[in-house]
């Protein structure tokens, strides 16, 4: 097992002998005729140009987002009905404070870290042409069209690295699963519309990359920043630590030769030499990078704007009432308990986090972060959006970042039913739940009991049984 | 004390001054077609100590109610509000906390007055721009003053006196009531109006109060100045004059007739994001000479709001025949339930943009809106009143125009302070929709449905639990068969499975 280290170390060397028959087969499964069942499959010759070589596909994944950057700003010149997604202009109002020298938090509904404001300042500047105008208007959404189009090289890279001790894929069929992110219309349409995510996606995805190329310095700030910016990326920090064990950074311990459970082995060593163990240099280094880049940020941010910094970036997420109809198995009770706060015996909003974290904080990094760290996240962030307490469509962005890098090995790939069925379960309990939402928004039908409820239900448990799969398939 | 009663008739209605009659203190007259209107002016120290308590913390205090059945008006008694119970309020020596007994006396003398306290229920009100504006506004609807009356008669009338009774009681029939108090004027003024209707001409003097009756109609004076209203008719004093005498005058009046109706409805399926449309006779200003605007004035309630942020957008602003959002009160929370909110609602005022062409044309306009949730209740489903707004034509008065007051008019209504001082507000009449008398339109709002909730927190953590469960298995599974450790052990691991099975 030597060997996987020193493969590890190295992103592009190849695996030794005893992996190597498994690395082949996988990657000429994914590489050279795609499976039956996957959109990709369809093997027309302009169809696999676009994956030869890099540019064809940047081009078309660029050439996308333009298009749709271009369609945007028509829509919204020409129609009442805006293409510009209502948060961009949360956004750009900020920044519009923040060049006036106030505080991004004039604008209600603000809740986000400064430091988006601050990326966004360009969109403030108003010059002497409306079309100038307009342009500068627009550079937070180029800004967010260019970081999905750095997560999609970041996944191409990720897919090609054998990292994470799992074999790489050929370039070809790394973009060809990069190509899910990069020329997917949902995810391009949101980011030119505006939607901040898309730098989850890039952050997130930089994180990862960090990780597997052994940076731990500059992982610890990715990691840092990402909570700083949109908190869930703390869920990634245990796994990232468990999955940096001693033998895989390579910082000594490589005669450990990974066993199944390292723990089990030393049963009788006392608590001390395991505390020392498990305490590498790699990780008290990604600890008090990451810890001390929140910290620092947050002071600084303090500094700048204060309590309202607190209250509407992190304080907003603990108080607030979520009573509004959403994906959430939680949502109904959440409405009920929210209107009769003396009725409920057991407040429900102070549990509901304790299977979401055990999952996505403990037992997930625990049992699958060592085998494969980037389906870990993957399981890791499913869990988390499914049993949290607010659940809306722009939170599926967050997993769907991670998906290309799990596909590849998955179930729902080589067993082209399975997979079909999964995501029409996926599709169609959305669909059942948007129906009742439908009727409660649009007809003004009251379906909140028993359509969206169960609709919701509904929906959670085809997610539990799709993140079932996903656990199950480290072991493929 | 004094009372001020005055029939208002409309131009050209005026009766023959021989058929009033004057006897012992008592007027009577014929039958006519007008708008009464009957103040009563009570000095601070003859009112209930309720009262008077409450109204020593008060530097300026005026409720006005308005009726939600469609009434007609006259000029000049024309200034338009909502319907619904408003009130603007300034309190002693700027501080609203020691106002805290505010909300309490006027849920005691109004019946279902939903505020807390003034700081917790009140919008600030824009009084720096222009001084006569009251620092602190609050709305919600009432439907009747029945309340007011059962008040009043216990507090006003000796029990045997049925007469002080009866006249309470056709406070049922008003359109509007309004009760003014500041520290200037250290009296309180309660104005009833009712609406325009065939009555008898009738009053009776009472001791100790001075009366005066008028029975007035419109009329044009020479010389009357584009700003003024001209009135004239018939004053008694009554236990005092023995005949009444002729009266012409002129007063500047900022509210006008602007001689033409609109109604507003939603449209259907108001769903959760309902859209006023409001339906205008005419899209031509009243004066053709000076600057007019059309505006809409609106007072929602807490469980229904525009969006200050969706109303910025000229494009959007103008395919719904909007000019801009002029004035929103702060703040408005764009997300809390209805049940949280301990602000009475906001007070929104929208330019509108009627068509431009040079005949005069009916038009629409669309006030996009969104609702709250509000509380679970059984059978899912809860009625909201929404009022109609004021709608008006603001129109500039010529340079160096003053408005002094009027005695028939009435200063902070919410609107009036948000224009300059030369401002005249020229009044469109609500009417309903057809099928109905009132003034309000009700939104059916769907809720959780409480009948229903009986399993919703059992199956719910009964579900939440199975998905839990189905995930923890399936970690275990893996854990089972290859531990914690890294991929390739579990490469090893299952080879030997293979191994076996083989």
């Amino acid at each position: 097992m030597a060997q996987s280290s020193v493969a590890a170390r190295s992103a592009s060397a190849s695996a030794g002998d005893q992996t190597s028959a498994r690395k082949k087969k996988r990657v000429s499964f994914a590489a050279g005729s795609a499976p039956p069942d996957h959109p990709s499959a369809a093997s027309s010759p302009a169809f696999s140009a676009l994956f030869q070589r890099p540019l064809p596909l940047y081009f078309s994944a660029a050439l996308l987002r333009v298009g749709l950057l271009l369609y945007g700003l028509w829509q919204d010149a020409n129609s009442p009905l805006k293409y510009t997604d209502i948060d961009y202009l949360v956004f750009t109002d900020a920044a519009r404070f923040v060049s006036r020298g106030q505080s991004p938090y004039d604008r209600e509904t603000y809740r986000y870290t400064p430091v988006l404001a601050w990326l966004l300042l360009p969109t403030a500047h108003v010059g002497a042409s409306p079309l100038w105008d307009a342009v500068w208007f627009s550079s937070g959404k180029v800004l967010f069209a260019a970081a999905d189009l750095v997560a999609g090289w970041l996944l191409e890279r990720v897919l090609t690295s054998s990292g994470s001790g799992l074999p790489g894929l050929d370039p070809v069929a790394a973009r060809k699963f990069a190509a899910i992110w990069l020329l997917n219309p949902m995810v391009a349409t949101i980011s030119t519309r505006g939607s901040s995510e898309g730098l989850l996606g890039v952050l997130v995805m930089a994180l990862l990359s960090a990780v597997m190329a052994r940076r731990v310095t500059l992982a610890g700030l990715l990691l840092g920043f990402s909570v700083h910016f949109k908190i869930y990326p703390f869920i990634y920090a245990p796994a990232i630590v468990w999955w940096m064990d001693a033998e895989r950074m390579g910082s000594g311990g490589a005669d450990k030769k990974g066993s199944p459970a390292p723990g089990q082995n030393k049963s009788k060593s006392s608590l001390i030499s395991r505390v020392t163990t498990f305490a590498t240099p790699a990780r008290i280094r990604l600890a008090a990078v990451s810890l001390s880049t929140f910290v620092c940020l947050n002071a600084a941010m303090y500094i700048c704007y204060g309590p309202p910094f607190l209250t509407h970036t992190f304080l907003h997420h603990v108080t607030r009432i979520d009573h509004r109809h959403n994906f959430s198995p939680y949502n109904t009770q959440l409405y009920l308990a929210s209107a009769f706060p003396d009725l409920s015996a057991l407040r429900i909003e102070s549990v509901a986090f304790l299977p979401q974290l055990v999952l996505s904080c403990f037992l997930i990094p625990i049992v699958l972060a060592k085998k494969d760290l980037p389906a870990a996240m993957l399981a890791q962030t499913f869990a988390f959006v499914t049993f949290n307490k607010v659940c809306t469509s722009q939170y599926f962005l967050w997993y769907m970042v991670l998906l290309p890098l799990y596909l590849p090995r998955s179930s729902f790939l080589k067993d082209g039913k399975l997979g079909i069925f999964a995501l029409s379960m996926w599709v169609a309990s959305q669909g059942l739940w948007l129906h009742q939402g439908y009727g409660l928004e649009f007809l003004g039908l009251s379906t909140f009991l028993p359509g969206l409820w169960l609709a919701s239900l509904g929906f959670f448990l085809v997610n539990c049984w799709i993140l079932g799969i996903i656990i199950a398939d480290v072991l493929l | 004390m004094r009372e001020r009663i005055t029939f208002v008739q409309k131009l050209g209605d005026s009766i023959d001054p021989s058929t009033l009659k004057v006897t012992d203190g008592v007027l009577s007259g014929p039958e006519v077609q007008a708008v009464l209107e009957d103040r009563l002016t009570i000095a601070l120290d003859e009112l209930p100590t309720e009262l008077h308590t409450l109204l020593n913390s008060v530097h300026e205090l005026h409720v006005r109610w308005v009726s939600p059945v469609a009434y007609e008006a006259v000029s000049p008694l024309l200034s338009r509000l909502p319907p619904g119970f408003h009130l603007f309020f300034t309190p002693a020596r700027g501080d609203v906390d020691a106002s805290d007994n505010l909300c309490p006396t006027l849920a005691h003398v109004f019946g279902d007055i939903a505020c807390s306290t003034p700081a917790d229920s009140f919008t600030p009100l824009q009084n720096d721009r222009f001084s006569h504006s009251s620092a602190f506004q609050y709305f919600q609807p009432l439907e009747s003053l029945s309340h007011f009356i059962a008040y009043a008669q216990d507090q006003l009338c000796p029990p045997s006196d049925a007469l002080c009774a009866a006249r309470l009681n056709s406070l049922v029939l008003a359109s509007s009531l309004d009760l003014s108090y500041d520290t200037i004027s250290h009296t309180l003024k309660i104005t009833a109006l009712w609406p325009y209707q065939k009555q008898a001409v009738h009053a009776i003097s009472w001791p100790e109060l001075r009366t005066e009756v008028g029975v007035l109609s419109g009329e044009i004076p020479p010389n009357l100045e584009p700003h003024e209203v001209g009135l004239a008719g018939l004053l008694t004093v009554l236990g005092q004059d023995t005949k009444p005498s002729a009266t012409m005058f002129a007063v500047p009046s900022r509210h006008r007739d602007a001689e033409s109706k609109f109604s507003a409805r939603f449209l259907e399926p108001t769903g959760t994001h309902p859209t006023l449309q409001i339906q205008l006779e005419s899209n031509k200003p009243p004066s053709g000479g000076s600057y007019c605007s059309a505006h809409a004035y609106f007072t929602l309630p807490k469980s229904i709001f525009a969006d200050k942020y969706q109303l910025a957008d000229d494009l959007f602003l103008a395919s719904k025949n909007l000019t801009a959002l002029r004035y929103i009160s702060q703040p408005v929370d764009l997300e809390a339930p209805e049940y949280v909110m301990k602000q009475w609602g906001s007070a929104v005022l929208l330019e509108l943009s009627p068509p431009k062409s040079d005949k005069p044309q009916p038009w629409t306009t669309e006030v996009p809106l969104h609702l709250r949730y509000l509380a679970p209740s059984p059978g899912g489903y809860e009625n909201i009143q929404v009022p109609y707004p004021a709608v008006f034509w603001a129109c500039t008065a010529e340079e160096g125009t003053k408005f002094p007051t009027n005695p028939f008019e009435r200063v902070n209504l919410g609107y009036d302070g948000l224009f300059g001082p030369r401002t005249v507000f020229w009044h469109v009449d609500p009417r309903p929709v057809s099928g109905s008398n009132r003034i309000t339109n009700t939104i059916k709002v769907p809720v959780l449905d409480l009948d229903k909730a009986g399993w919703v927190n059992g199956v719910t953590a009964i579900t939440v639990l199975v998905g839990f469960a189905w995930v923890a298995w399936k970690l275990a599974a893996v854990y089972v068969k290859s531990g914690y450790g890294s991929a390739p052990s579990s490469g090893t691991s299952s080879q030997i499975g293979d191994k076996k099975r083989q």
